[in-house]
């Protein structure tokens, strides 16, 4: 028994009687423009009203009345992907070529990260995406569940070309959106960025007026924040002891069996029921680039194989390699490192600071003012910091806080009725946790003392858990 | 179309996807669920194979050296088959190894064969017990036996539910898994069925399980350890070194077999298979209906850490490395390290973010939507719809985008139903075959073939008939494989 002689032969599976799908699964052909959205909602004639149900979505109209733009169609965020973008990295030795989505309404160009959405529960949401430069694209809304033409996978259902996608957020929380096509590459280059949903009154709570023309007008309350002024997200601190409870006031519970349902599973209950008030948001995506892979295969449709003329007896999984034949995208090796777009200045192996004092501006974020990156509050505040894995590594976040969790990928911890299931927890200062690509937390902090520290991510090489980098992020708190 | 006729099923009754019950068969083997053959007796070789991958083909040499645990009566496969028993079940069991080195068959906690020598033949028994899933797997030189392919699921199913309550996959579970189990199609945000609740009328087995048991394969690596001096181990540092660390080659799809291109892992598979076939098969991808809640049993028997995710519903992780969980959170992605055994509890509840009417993730009805009068839920417009190509003769499509055929002229269309939505690594490099062909590598699903909810649309079209880990080996059959001679009840001629 050996290599040369062995005692079976193992044959692939036959696909004779199945071309389709499996032509499907490598080469789901877009072609032109993309389909009719099917079970089409007319967002356009939706009231942007919180007590409406069908409700439209009132993002795009507040962005509108913050001067930073003008939707395309009403309710309707208009995007268009991809868009090239090469950025130097931080020690100059090389030029990182990205992958970028563009807010054709709100956004100035590409930008890495894309543009954060942001939404309220529970309004219809219309996206009109469009491919650009070399097709096929899609946009894949992690953690959000919708029916599979509006989930953006192209083997299950098609690539765009051009196509409105349709959903309705029904869960508060963190998410992220990506282009699913060659997710690989595409993913890997740029095309993604933060989703966030946001409780029902958010957007809503900020319009003063709607105006004949269909703008609105804003009010005094931030925007993004809820009826009561205040930032909000969903949580249930209830299972937790009294006094870590008696850190987070403001905290408002609802039906104890049906959650965010009103009492016996009648309607919606309190818009803020089972949320509790922030000060503070931070947001950290680590990432992680392979500069090998910018070098070699920045051609979009790279190692994309062509159906044979018989499908599954001669189809082309040599075709279309980028320059130097490359077929690499099984071997990643990390050698620059960011956190929300910020480079990370560290060689391999080493350790990077990011600087302090960085805040998103308003025009990438929905309109929304003042989230962080590094960590820059006062004490009293209540911290609220969303985390997502963007990296092809593991990441091991330590931070120099006890931490409430609140959630993981969007499903707050512990709401009724998932209560009887689940429950937020404690992660106690420097203790370390580790978690794989995509995954997501939420916590809430206090900022109980003053603090001039860091919080550190550490990069761990899926093959073989080794750290590859580690990011040191400011955390201040003054008095 | 997605129907699984008889030809389908014989083909992917082969392999991999094969499964042996052992033991005393209590219902839950007796059932439907598991419609494994009943062995009373597993006799293993150990062997090698050549295996052909997912982007084999007439023009494209796609292929690695593997060393399996055959069974006699199935085919060679690497992973080995899935053996279902249940607790307290003694399960007799012959291993012979057929290679050059020594050998052994190990299941932590459970049993352990020790060393076989080369030619030799062990016979043993053992009890099977800690009710959940578990992973076999050659325990010698490790992790290189492990890693060329000795590895295989055994997944025990626990006597009976605590008293008073339902059955879940484990003998004792947490009080928060027994509430989840137990909740399943008896509560308002759960209505269907439950976990252990079959449906003859509609083909719906009882106790849903599926496994997904990943793998990473270096076809240049295997075939050094193939070809390394007969009757001495491999170095088992130098595997690790070259499996994981290799010096970066920029072409990783050459005709390999030889010292070309980089010795990291090439192909990444689910039950040994990837691509097309690990994603549209009912074998390995779930396929039911709204209310039908699943559990998937995950073993990762490689070197690499896997982040699975799943799309259209957020799973309870229930089970993690022998530990029924105290706190499972519902997540839609879990990172899944070496060797680790985790479950994914599925609700099979309707995607949650399909408009509806109060927008707040329960089993509400759809909104009024589209051209066709209907509502969102069912989707009637999209499931009607074919992708790229046109609908077959007498179909009327909803829409049509472009054209794709075969040589022959053939529509290569397909119609979106049922519903269909991946699962896959978010680590992407593993979504790749010989370094490239995207949506090649490591890729399940999660289908839904009809709501149990929904008045008049319990099935979307085109349902396949077979809904589990599958009958095992349709040939080779005797009294003692096919205790029953009969064919599992949801079995039909396609």
């Amino acid at each position: 028994m050996s290599f040369t002689s062995p005692a079976f032969h193992i044959d692939r599976i036959s696909v004779v009687g199945e071309e389709a799908e499996f032509v499907k699964m490598f080469d789901p052909r877009p072609v032109g423009a993309g389909p009719a959205l099917p079970e089409r909602i007319d967002v356009t004639t939706l009231p942007i009203q919180l007590g409406a149900n069908p409700r439209a979505n009132p993002v795009p109209e507040v962005m509108q009345a913050l001067g930073l733009g003008i939707p395309g169609r009403p309710h309707t965020r208009d995007m268009d992907l991809l868009n090239g973008l090469a950025l130097p990295t931080w020690d100059g030795a090389k030029i990182l070529n990205f992958m970028t989505i563009r807010d054709k309404d709100f956004g100035l160009g590409g930008t890495y990260p894309g543009p954060i959405i942001r939404i309220p529960r529970g309004v219809i949401v219309h996206a009109d995406l469009s491919g650009k430069g070399p097709p096929p694209h899609t946009i894949h809304w992690h953690g959000l569940e919708p029916t599979p033409i509006n989930d953006g996978v192209g083997h299950c259902s098609m690539e765009i070309g051009s196509y409105t996608y349709q959903f309705q957020p029904n869960f508060i929380g963190s998410y992220f959106y990506h282009c699913h096509r060659n997710t690989v590459q595409h993913f890997e280059f740029g095309l993604f960025s933060l989703l966030l949903i946001e409780p029902p009154d958010a957007y809503f709570a900020s319009i003063g007026a709607i105006n004949p023309d269909g703008t609105v007008t804003l009010n005094s309350i931030p925007v993004g924040a809820c009826l009561d002024g205040r930032f909000r997200t969903a949580a249930n601190l209830l299972t937790l002891p009294a006094s870590i409870q008696a850190k987070f006031p403001g905290f408002i519970a609802g039906d104890p069996v049906f959650g965010v349902a009103g009492p016996n599973d009648v309607g919606v209950g309190h818009p803020h029921a089972f949320t509790v008030p922030y000060d503070v948001e931070v947001l950290w995506v680590p990432d992680d680039r392979d500069s090998r892979w910018s070098d070699l295969a920045s051609d979009a449709f790279a190692t994309f194989p062509v159906h044979g003329l018989t499908p599954g007896a001669d189809d082309d999984f040599q075709a279309n390699p980028a320059i130097q034949n490359f077929f690499a995208f099984n071997d990643y090796r990390a050698d620059y490192w960011f956190i929300t777009g910020l480079p990370v200045p560290t060689p391999p192996g080493g350790t990077g600071t990011i600087p302090p004092g960085i805040v998103i501006p308003p025009g990438g974020n929905s309109g929304r003012s003042g989230s962080q990156v590094s960590v820059n509050a006062r004490v009293g505040q209540t911290i609220f910091l969303r985390c997502l894995d963007a990296a092809y590594n593991n990441i091991r976040v330590t931070l120099p806080v006890d931490a409430v969790i609140t959630a993981w990928d969007g499903r707050a911890l512990g709401v009724p009725p998932f209560n009887r299931y689940n429950h937020a927890y404690v992660a106690p200062a420097n203790t370390p946790m580790t978690f794989s690509v995509a995954r997501r937390f939420d916590a809430l902090i206090k900022a109980e003392t003053t603090m001039n520290t860091f919080a550190k991510v550490e990069f761990m090489d899926t093959r073989g858990n080794a750290v590859t980098a580690t990011a040191l992020i400011p955390f201040q708190i003054s008095p | 179309m997605k129907e699984v006729s008889r030809r389908k099923f014989m083909k992917y009754s082969l392999g991999s996807m094969a499964a042996l019950a052992v033991g005393s068969g209590l219902d839950w083997i007796k059932n439907e669920a598991i419609a494994a053959p009943r062995v009373n007796t597993l006799n293993f070789h150990i062997t090698d194979a050549i295996k052909d991958m997912g982007t084999h083909n007439s023009i494209n040499t796609a292929q690695c050296y593997f060393w399996v645990y055959k069974e006699d009566r199935l085919p060679a496969e690497s992973p080995g088959p899935t053996i279902f028993a249940t607790e307290g079940d003694v399960i007799r069991i012959n291993i012979t190894n057929d290679l050059d080195e020594p050998h052994a068959f190990f299941i932590p906690g459970m049993f352990n064969s020790g060393p076989i020598a080369p030619g030799q033949t062990v016979r043993k028994f053992f009890t099977a017990k800690n009710a959940g899933p578990h992973l076999y797997f050659d325990n010698l030189n490790q992790p290189v036996n492990r890693a060329m392919g000795l590895h295989g699921a055994i997944i025990v199913h626990p006597k009976a539910p605590a008293p008073g309550h339902k059955f879940t996959p484990y003998g004792k579970p947490t009080p928060a898994v027994q509430q989840l189990f137990d909740d399943f199609g008896s509560t308002a945000w759960w209505p269907g069925l439950a976990w252990e609740q079959g449906d003859p009328a509609t083909n719906t087995p009882p106790f849903r399980r599926h496994i997904w048991l990943f793998h990473q394969a270096s076809p240049t690596l295997f075939a050094a350890v193939g070809n390394f001096t007969p009757g001495l181990d491999f170095p088992s540092g130098q595997f690790v070194q070259r499996f994981l660390h290799d010096d970066f080659s920029p072409t990783n799809n050459e005709n390999i077999q030889g010292e070309v291109g980089s010795d990291i892992p090439r192909y990444f598979t689910i039950s040994g298979q990837s691509g097309h076939f690990s994603h549209n098969t009912p074998y390995i991808n779930p396929t039911f209906r709204v209310g039908e809640p699943a559990v998937v049993h995950i073993l990762n028997a490689g070197l690499m850490t896997i982040s699975m995710h799943v799309h259209a519903n957020h799973f309870f992780v229930t089970y993690f490395n022998g530990v029924v969980q105290e706190n499972p959170i519902w997540v839609d992605v879990f990172n899944v390290y070496p060797m680790a055994i985790i479950d994914y509890t599925l609700p099979y509840m309707r995607p949650p973010d399909v408009p509806n009417v109060r927008g707040i993730g329960r089993a509400d009805a759809g909104l009024p939507a589209g051209v066709s009068g209907g509502t969102t839920w069912p989707p009637n417009e999209e499931i009607r719809t074919f992708m790229p190509g046109p609908a077959p003769a007498g179909v009327t499509p909803f829409q049509i985008v472009g054209n794709l055929t075969d040589g022959a002229g053939n529509s290569l269309g397909v119609q979106l139903s049922p519903l269909c939505y991946p699962a896959h690594d978010h680590s992407e490099p593993t979504q790749t075959s010989q370094g490239g062909n995207y949506n090649m590598g490591l890729i399940a699903g999660m289908n839904f073939i009809g709501d149990r909810n929904t008045p008049g649309a319990m099935n979307f079209p085109n349902q396949p008939l077979i809904h589990g880990p599958g009958p095992g080996s349709p040939f080779g059959v005797d009294g003692l494989i096919f205790p029953t001679a009969v064919q599992p009840p949801w079995f039909q001629e396609g």
